[in-house]
């Protein structure tokens, strides 16, 4: 491995900007670091070549461990997005800087030099000055400069920014020849994501300090495993469904039987349906494709050449199947881009009104859809639904969040036969007996429940604890995808008994490791453990109440592990907590449905 | 530029003869009249007062002391200019303005201010004269003054010039190989050279032409700390218009001559990275 960065973290006030990311970089590959603006990927890049420290991980070029060595030594070449050349040096100077400094002949200077721009493509302007070259020219000497040392590894930071879009193509081109031609392991940090596309062999997507995902980029368009991912690479209808037995469906939620809770209860599920996925036609039975969507209207037509852009709001349906998005108002649009065939086989125009069919979509992996309010009247729901966490979460996962108010909340009632259907993760207030609503919840098929206090903000750690082997990947996974929504760092807590003996406790740091790499393999998530000892729910609130901004994930295999020791942690206003209640392993549902 | 464009002002015959006109009025004709007085001197008069060796010992501590005043202001100037350009810090801002106040202040003001202080009894000058420090009523004294006044023009200069200098001037040359020592010469400091020059210039030419606060601190012992300026006004006060007129026509002439250097020395600056690219 050219890169190995193990567990980086790097704090900015308290706040992770760059999360527990590990991460491996072959051997000559091009590996692009795509992220928003604020996602840590600068941070990361400046950390790699050493020009701002870590709170936490390991680096190593080429196997060697490079953690404490200083930028000057680390033998990487950086270029950066407004070039960074030296002014009053002449383009020879600039390029001969490092050789300069290593007190290499003048000869073998001016060789090298000369080497390096004819590879960039600007032999003959040894003599400017970076003034007198265009911005293309200009970032084309800095990559001269940056590998004049013969670096053995080259960063680059968003090194088109600053160009248009004629010479950015034309420096692309460069930059990739240059690569592969050095065969020189390569990191380049951008926001843009067709650019990303254009030059990599992999991707890794960052938001919130952490590495979401990498992969190849064709993997990553067609097979996300994050919302966000989907969402930012490249256009995507992200969409709530139902998972039936032969993929997503969309409609309303039937009424599950009482009795067969949590068993044979349809899962809500996240699905993402690319634009060229999206079928028009004007009624239901003239649609190719099997899975009807809905109807709706043509709002909007782009004709963009080769492709026509549609947009179409979705008709008012009793429980629209859709993720709001970030336009708000409640109004949900989809996007569809049709080719020429299909523009020839049905025309739409604005304001008309047809039937859309999904030909293809891929559920994401994750546990978390969206989030139903259980409370006793509708002032409650609302105090809740404004609750910042709450909020923060729902905004950036852009999911819905329902209401359901239930007088009988938490009181045995016979005359029912039915459970209510609270599709995706149950919200509901804390108070000192929140214990028995949990538990009544539990009882009747609900399997995530977050519990909020008032006022919960975005947590800074979450803590992960699970009191059944058997919930770990349930648990593992729901953590998952609610540290992908937050900055937040995750601490996996096991506790042991007061009186382990040492080779019980051997057992438990064997437990922490396949904890640890269960969380990276199976759901893409880094996570720190502790080992504490003594009473499970006693030493967790220790913990808890170690310091302020935590949130408590915890894992459970039925209702009755609800102890009492565990009630006392959900109850009172002082941390979020959300219960993942599995009872077997949940069956995986990653794959692409047809 | 003459252009057919209207601007805000009138036209540029009118703009360049009033400019012509000021000039004249306000720089070239004063100092004309001053060099015919000085011309129109016997010459072993002109030749009295301005070899006397009393003139002679103020231009050493003029110049002398200026020159070392302009050199601490460059050193302290830099970093004062780093520190507030460089680092968000509580009280900058404040800190900011008061790097002003020098240009505000009467430089009688400062006299009073610094002797109140660095007299033998003063708030510091008492301890200084004990470790055997004397401030007051010394060179020391006066080349400190001429320090104080002379500050801000040193930091206002190269503020803007440091602006400039980003922080991934110095990321790369560090990734490139460079040490901090290497960094600040061959990357910082060629960068900031012509800001260097200019804030050099101001600050000696404000410090050799400083006359209000020097006076209260020097002493103005004759021979010793004396400063040219002052010794004009004594002649004046003689009556000795002539005397006075050589003295001012030596120090115009030194002025020029320092002046000519120093934009010789930026010219050569710039063409030397104009032939380059020939």
């Amino acid at each position: 491995m050219s890169i190995t960065l193990d567990q980086l973290t790097k704090r900015y006030q308290g706040v992770p900007v760059v999360n527990d990311v590990s991460l491996e970089i072959g051997d000559g590959e091009f590996f692009v670091l795509l992220g928003p603006s604020g996602s840590g990927k600068s941070t990361l890049l400046r950390a790699i070549a050493g020009l701002s420290g870590l709170d936490h991980g390991r680096i190593a070029l080429h196997g060697r461990d490079v953690t404490h060595v200083s930028a000057r030594r680390r033998g990487v070449g950086l270029v950066f997005q407004n070039y960074a050349l030296f002014r009053h040096m002449t383009v020879a100077e600039n390029i001969e800087f490092a050789l300069r400094v290593r007190k290499v002949r003048a000869v073998e200077r001016r060789q090298r030099r000369q080497e390096l721009l004819r590879l960039v493509a600007l032999d003959g302007l040894d003599e400017r000055l970076p003034a007198q070259l265009s911005g293309g020219q200009q970032q084309r000497v800095a990559v001269a400069r940056a590998l004049a040392h013969k670096p053995e590894v080259l960063l680059l930071d968003e090194p088109f920014g600053a160009l248009d879009a004629k010479i950015r193509e034309g420096l692309r081109r460069t930059i990739r020849e240059v690569q592969r031609e050095l065969g020189i392991t390569t990191i380049l940090v951008t926001h843009d994501q067709e650019e990303a596309f254009a030059m990599a062999d992999r991707i890794g997507v960052m938001n919130f300090g952490r590495l979401l995902e990498s992969g190849r980029p064709e993997d990553l368009y067609t097979r996300p495993a994050t919302r966000f991912v989907a969402t930012f690479l490249g256009a995507a209808n992200v969409l709530l469904a139902r998972q039936g037995t032969d993929g997503p469906r969309w409609g309303a939620w039937p009424a599950t039987p009482h009795g067969a809770a949590g068993t044979g209860r349809e899962r809500e599920v996240v699905a993402v349906v690319r634009p060229e996925e999206i079928e028009i036609a004007h009624s239901r039975d003239s649609l190719s494709c099997s899975n009807y969507l809905g109807h709706g209207v043509v709002e909007e037509v782009l004709f963009t050449g080769a492709l026509e852009q549609a947009r179409i709001r979705l008709e008012e349906a009793p429980d629209a199947p859709i993720l709001a998005h970030a336009s708000g108002d409640g109004a949900v649009f989809l996007e569809a881009t049709r080719a020429q065939f299909e523009q020839r086989a049905f025309a739409i125009s604005r304001g008309q009104s047809v039937a859309v069919g999904v030909r293809r979509a891929h559920v994401l992996p994750t546990p978390l859809s969206s989030f139903t309010i259980c409370a006793s009247n509708s002032s409650a729901a609302e105090r809740l639904a404004g609750n910042p966490l709450l909020v923060d979460l729902s905004s950036r996962m852009r999911t819905r969040i329902r209401r359901h108010v239930d007088p009988m909340l938490g009181a045995s009632a016979p005359g029912r036969d039915s459970t209510p259907s609270m599709p995706g993760t149950t919200v509901i207030a804390a108070r000192p007996d929140v214990a028995s609503d949990a538990r009544w919840l539990l009882e009747h098929g609900v399997e995530e429940i977050l519990i909020l206090p008032e006022h919960a903000g975005s947590p800074q750690r979450v803590l992960i604890h699970w009191t059944d082997e058997s919930a770990r990947g349930a648990t593992l996974a729901m953590s998952a995808s609610v540290l992908r929504h937050l900055a937040a760092e995750a601490i996996y807590v096991d506790v042991l008994p007061e009186k382990t003996s040492a080779a019980e406790r051997s057992f438990g740091i064997r437990a922490l490791l396949d904890a640890r790499s269960e969380a990276r393999a199976a759901h893409g998530l880094e996570i720190r453990t502790e080992m504490r000892f003594g009473v499970a729910a006693r030493a967790l609130e220790q913990r808890l109440d170690e310091s302020p901004g935590h949130m408590l994930i915890v894992g459970i295999a039925s209702a009755s592990q609800l102890t009492a020791e565990l009630a006392t942690l959900l109850a009172g206003p002082r941390w979020p907590v959300l219960l993942v209640r599995r009872e077997r392993e949940a069956p995986a549902n990653s794959r692409s449905a047809a | 530029m003459r252009g057919g464009q209207p601007t805000v002002l009138p036209g540029f015959g009118l703009t360049l003869g009033f400019t012509t006109f000021f000039l004249s009025a306000v720089v070239l004709l004063p100092l004309a009249a001053l060099v015919l007085l000085a011309a129109s001197t016997p010459l072993h008069e002109l030749l009295d007062a301005v070899a006397s060796p009393r003139a002679l010992a103020s231009y050493q501590l003029s110049f002398g002391g200026a020159l070392i005043a302009a050199c601490t202001n460059l050193v302290f100037g830099f970093i004062i200019a780093w520190t507030l350009v460089r680092y968000e810090f509580p009280g900058r801002r404040l800190m900011d303005a008061v790097i002003d106040m020098p240009f505000a202040l009467p430089t009688a003001v400062s006299g009073i201010a610094l002797t109140a202080v660095f007299a033998t009894n003063g708030w510091l000058g008492g301890y200084l004269d004990m470790v055997g420090i004397h401030v007051a009523y010394t060179r020391l004294g006066v080349i400190l003054a001429m320090t104080l006044i002379g500050m801000p023009f040193a930091v206002r200069t190269l503020q803007p010039a440091l602006l400039e200098v980003q922080r991934d001037l110095e990321d790369a040359a560090e990734t490139l190989g460079a040490g901090r020592w290497y960094v600040f010469r061959r990357v910082i400091v060629p960068a900031v050279l012509p800001a260097l020059l200019t804030g050099f210039t101001l600050a000696f030419a404000r410090a050799l032409g400083e006359y209000g606060s020097v006076i209260f601190i020097s002493g103005n012992l004759p021979l010793k700390t004396e400063i040219t300026p002052l010794l004009i006004v004594i002649h004046l006060e003689e009556f000795d218009y002539r005397g006075a007129a050589a003295l001012g026509f030596v120090m115009l002439a030194a002025s020029f001559v320092i002046l000519l250097a120093i934009n010789l020395l930026q010219a050569w600056g710039r063409n030397g990275s104009v032939r380059r690219d020939s």
